[in-house]
């Protein structure tokens, strides 16, 4: 097919990718205050098979973040050890936040990108018309 | 002077065979593929679109499919209209 569908393809790919991390970065933010949660992570690529277009992203493998889990003190919770601690999760609100409006960003450019592509197609054939 | 007409007639000859038109396919195949194409295309968005109202499928595809269709469709539109266009001009050609 031409230029045009497969940068829509392209746009199309990032878009489903931007909206996957939105989903772990919502998942690490339901779970804040689970305790033992460690928060998740992707990391995206570009698609290598060869049936599809070039350029292509994908999400990867989820990754769990190994840091240290936050230690509470509350000696009348039910998983507290001898100390009175329990670990909490990991999940930081505030990166969880600024990664939320990051990927938001970059969504909103995708979709730029993908009404920059139509307008681009739709206008090459109005100079066919009079 | 007979010669050199001789020479001439032959260069002639050995240089047409590089100017011919290059076999290529015909235009009635040329369109034919197109329109596969263009029915393709069609059908996929069709079953993306029944995907994404029966099953939940991404909407991103359906999205992407929708406008790649829509993008066939003003090919196609503004290539009928070229075509008739062409057309009626021929029928308007005083006789």
């Amino acid at each position: 097919m031409s230029e045009f569908s497969n940068s829509l393809s392209v746009i199309s790919s990032a878009l489903q990718a931007q909206s996957q991390r939105l989903r772990h970065l919502s998942e690490n933010i339901a779970n804040v205050d689970t305790p033992g949660y460690r928060r998740k992570t992707i990391a995206f690529h570009t698609v290598m098979h060869g049936s599809e277009t070039p350029g292509m992203v994908e999400t990867g493998r989820v990754r769990l973040d190994q840091s240290d889990l936050l230690q509470i003190y509350d000696p009348t919770h039910p998983m507290a050890d001898e100390a009175g601690n329990y670990e909490g999760s990991n999940v930081n609100l505030m990166i969880e936040l600024s990664d939320a409006r990051e990927a938001q960003r970059s969504y909103e450019a995708n979709l730029r990108m993908f009404e920059q592509t139509r307008q681009m197609g739709s206008s090459l054939f109005d100079l066919l018309r009079r | 002077m007979d010669i050199q007409a001789i020479g001439a007639a032959k260069k002639y000859a050995s240089a047409r065979s590089a100017t011919e038109p290059a076999p290529s396919q015909s235009a009635g195949d040329y369109l034919k593929g197109i329109t596969r194409d263009f029915a393709a295309t069609l059908q996929e968005t069709e079953e993306t679109a029944k995907a994404a109202m029966t099953s939940g499928a991404d909407p991103h595809t359906l999205v992407q499919a929708l406008a790649q269709t829509e993008m066939a469709v003003e090919a196609a539109v503004t290539v009928r209209d070229r075509v008739v266009e062409a057309y009626q001009e021929i029928l308007r050609m005083p006789v």
